[in-house]
């Protein structure tokens, strides 16, 4: 979809979308909403729903920061714990490596 | 002429080639790689606290391929070579737990060891020193071998863990290619390095399962998983049984009245390649006496039934902490069995029966421990001295071992672990085992000495009878006539029973060196006459127990009149029951002048039951009270020959096909952008397409 030709609101419902379902335990329309609206929230020439647009994006940044922080952590451990969890990790595990512990 | 169009010329053109294809076939990996096709692999067995043998990486461990010559020799493999990891090729007469170790602890630089059997060592055991220690007898000062080492030689080989994989090669063809292709391109030339390409060797065995028995039963039950992947099996066999009288098999629990002398043998032997089993001294020897003192003991029991009962047992899965006699006691104690636990009367157990020259003594063993109670002394003396005074008139005698010396393993062990019961196990050892090969592959027809003539044919051989065969069935002769005056048999009779040297050394051919005969092929049945391969019958389980089941029933059944048909279906008839008895179907003998064998049907009282340890019924994985040894599944045994190349020759390859690719992306680019330029050819008119 090209942002060139949508009027100025409709480009301000869809990152209010794109932010709002990302609460809904959607990281990745945040990583979007920012990677498509960056440029028009902070390059593009000011114009009135610039301002909200540009909160939009910031706060889609600063919820995707958190959960690549979460999830980063949360996997460093499992990949490094799971064979030492024993029955834990195997019961949280979807496929288990055959052969090595 | 016709017109050929774009289309049909197609067609043409796809059936041509399609002809092509279907008539040659040259495949580019048959050209890399040699196949190395008789192959037995080292697996991995787990347990309620360990896991033992051998696993390799899951897409297989290569090496360059060194042939060890000498201990010393060890130190270019681990230190000296310029290409690491090798894979070493050893004989038999360097496949020593030292040399083992060292690769062991050197594992980055081993990538696998390749066994070759040749000429067996002077002795050598891969079992531990005290085997089986955990599942026995529980004794509280004499545990663990405190005072008798049953297996000195044992360096415990079979018990330790390597992470490289181990095969032993079978055949001697792909043994020689091998060391072809080490002299022609691995050898040192003056003390510097050989040159690339070398020859490697891949070996593919990786193991599913990991870390113990209770991990990998668990990875296996997994519930959510939407294809459960089977990571590993409970070791377990068959139990073979069969009473003298025949009781109700669907009425389990106690029996009234009923006394029952057990005569109980191992049926299993293991080496360190699981699947190179032979067992000759071992458990060979042992049952094929007590095969032999059933088939004696027929006729006499049939005349005059003696006033107790007698029940042979041939335990299977023995050698992994007692998996068959556990299972039969635990169903005695649980009432799953026709008898129980109160209506054994005593026990008489056939060990290892390897009779050196005529005169020589077989000891029998006896518990101190449960002696200490009179009673049970009392009744081991009786039947040490029915065992005596079996051997009037026969070239050998029986010795009894030290009154303070505890039993050897065996399966006794199990039904003293449940209750005193009197027993004695008998062998050829006094003290530790007398059995150089003890549970190891060089445990075979040599070692007992079952040597034939060499100009007989193999139904010749199969005929004859060897010293070894002579000295068995004189044990066999005891056996019988102890049995039968033990289960309080008419004493006048005694001397009528008589085992026959002819069934012992067909057995013994038949089971350790070709079990592919007549005589094998005319006891089983039509439909399991491919059970019997061209190799001993004791590296297979299931073509184990099925022989001995055969096998006993054809010495102790009888043979009947009913057809294949009725053989199947015998309740329809007025005085059969497959309560009682079980009716086989057998091939039988191909009669001089015609080519169609005699089938007919046996009536026996034999019973072949699946034996497993009660651990896996009790979901008990780290029981200490039952066996918990199981084999690790795997997807797929090869292993293959190839050369390969220098490492600088495979990164300048990759660097050459790198380049390339980064050239004609840049050479793309700079034509697309100057496309004008290049390609300024005379512009056709634009058609108005849309």
């Amino acid at each position: 979809m090209n942002l060139e030709r949508l009027p100025n609101e409709e480009k301000l419902t869809l990152c209010r979308k794109y932010y709002l379902g990302g609460f809904a335990f959607l990281p990745f329309l945040w990583l979007v909403n920012v990677v498509w609206f960056f440029k028009e929230a902070f390059v593009k020439p000011t114009y009135t729903e610039q301002l909200q647009i540009k909160t939009y994006v910031k706060r889609s940044g600063l919820g995707l920061l958190l959960w690549v922080a979460v999830l980063t952590t949360w996997i460093t451990i499992f990949q490094h714990f799971r064979a030492e969890w024993g029955e834990v990790g195997d019961y949280l595990s979807f496929t288990i490596p055959l052969g090595i512990p | 002429m016709w017109k050929i169009d774009l289309e049909s010329s197609k067609w043409v053109t796809f059936i041509v080639f399609w002809l092509f294809k279907n008539v040659s076939c040259n495949s580019v990996a048959q050209k890399i790689y040699v196949e190395l096709n008789n192959t037995v692999p080292c697996v991995r067995l787990l347990n309620a606290t360990h896991q033992i043998g051998c696993q390799s990486s899951i897409s297989g461990d290569t090496g360059v391929i060194h042939v060890l010559e000498s201990e010393a020799d060890l130190e270019w493999p681990l230190s000296k070579g310029p290409n690491p990891p090798y894979m070493v090729l050893l004989e038999s007469s360097l496949f020593t737990k030292s040399i083992m170790m060292k690769m062991k602890n050197a594992s980055s630089r081993v990538a696998g060891v390749v066994v070759v059997p040749k000429t067996s060592p002077r002795e050598f055991s891969p079992h531990t020193t005290c085997p089986n220690e955990n599942t026995g007898r529980r004794i509280s000062n004499l545990a663990h071998c405190n005072q008798t080492v049953w297996n000195p030689r044992g360096n415990g080989l079979s018990y330790e863990e390597f992470d490289f994989p181990v095969f032993s090669l079978k055949e001697d063809n792909e043994t020689e290619v091998i060391k072809q292709c080490y002299f022609d391109h691995n050898r040192v030339v003056n003390g510097s390095g050989p040159q690339y390409p070398l020859c490697a060797m891949q070996l593919f065995s990786h193991m599913f399962a990991v870390t113990d028995t209770a991990t990998c039963m668990r990875r296996s039950n997994i519930d959510f998983s939407s294809s459960p992947v089977m990571v590993c099996d409970p070791l377990g066999g068959y139990n073979v049984w069969a009473f003298i009288r025949p009781y109700n098999s669907t009425a389990f629990g106690h029996k009234e009245n009923e006394s029952v002398v057990i005569a109980a043998a191992r049926l299993d032997s293991r080496a360190f390649f699981l699947q190179d089993s032979t067992g000759a001294e071992g458990s060979v020897s042992g049952f094929v006496t007590l095969l032999a003192a059933a088939q004696a003991l027929r006729q006499a029991t049939q005349e005059a039934p003696p006033t107790r009962n007698i029940l042979f047992a041939f335990f299977h899965g023995e050698v992994f902490d007692y998996i068959g006699s556990s299972r039969m006691v635990y169903n005695m104690k649980n009432n799953k069995f026709v008898i129980d636990l109160d209506n054994v009367h005593s026990i008489l157990e056939i060990g290892q029966v390897k009779t050196l020259r005529s005169g020589s003594n077989l000891f029998l063993h006896s518990d101190p421990v449960s002696r200490r109670n009179n009673t049970v002394d009392d009744e081991v003396t009786n039947l040490v001295n029915n065992l005596h005074s079996s051997t009037a008139g026969l070239n050998f005698s029986f010795v009894e071992s030290g009154f303070s010396q505890p039993l050897p393993p065996s399966s006794f062990q199990r039904f003293l672990r449940a209750r005193a019961i009197p027993g004695i196990v008998l062998a050829d050892h006094q003290t530790a085992f007398n059995n150089r090969y003890y549970e190891s592959f060089y445990d075979n027809a040599a070692h007992l000495n079952l040597t034939y003539p060499s100009n007989l044919s193999p139904e010749e051989q199969l005929e004859f009878v060897t010293d070894t065969a002579k000295s068995l069935t004189e044990v066999a002769t005891a056996v019988a006539r102890a049995l039968f005056k033990q289960a309080g048999g008419n004493d006048s009779q005694v001397n009528n029973i008589n085992a026959d040297p002819k069934t012992v050394t067909q057995m013994l051919y038949g089971f350790l060196v070709r079990s592919n005969n007549s005589w094998f092929q005319a006891v089983m049945a039509p439909e399991l006459k491919d059970v019997l391969r061209e190799h001993s019958a004791t590296t297979d389980a299931n073509a184990l127990t099925y022989l001995v089941q055969y096998l006993l029933a054809n010495l102790t059944g009888t043979a009947t009149n009913l057809t294949q048909s009725q053989c199947k279906k015998p309740d329809e008839l007025p005085n059969e029951s497959t309560y009682v008895y079980s009716y086989l179907w057998v091939q039988g003998m191909v009669p001089p002048n015609s080519t169609q064998r005699e089938s007919f049907c046996v009536r026996t009282a034999v019973r072949r039951v699946m034996a497993v340890s009660p651990a896996f019924d009790l979901g008990d994985y780290v029981s200490k009270e039952y066996s918990t040894w199981t084999e690790s599944q795997r997807k797929f045994i090869k292993a293959r020959i190839f050369l390969v190349a220098s490492r600088d020759l495979e990164m300048m390859t990759l660097g050459v096909g790198v380049a390339v690719l980064f050239t004609s992306l840049l050479v793309t680019y700079f034509v697309s952008t100057k496309a004008d330029v290049l390609f300024s050819a005379v512009r056709e008119p634009a058609n108005a397409a849309y």
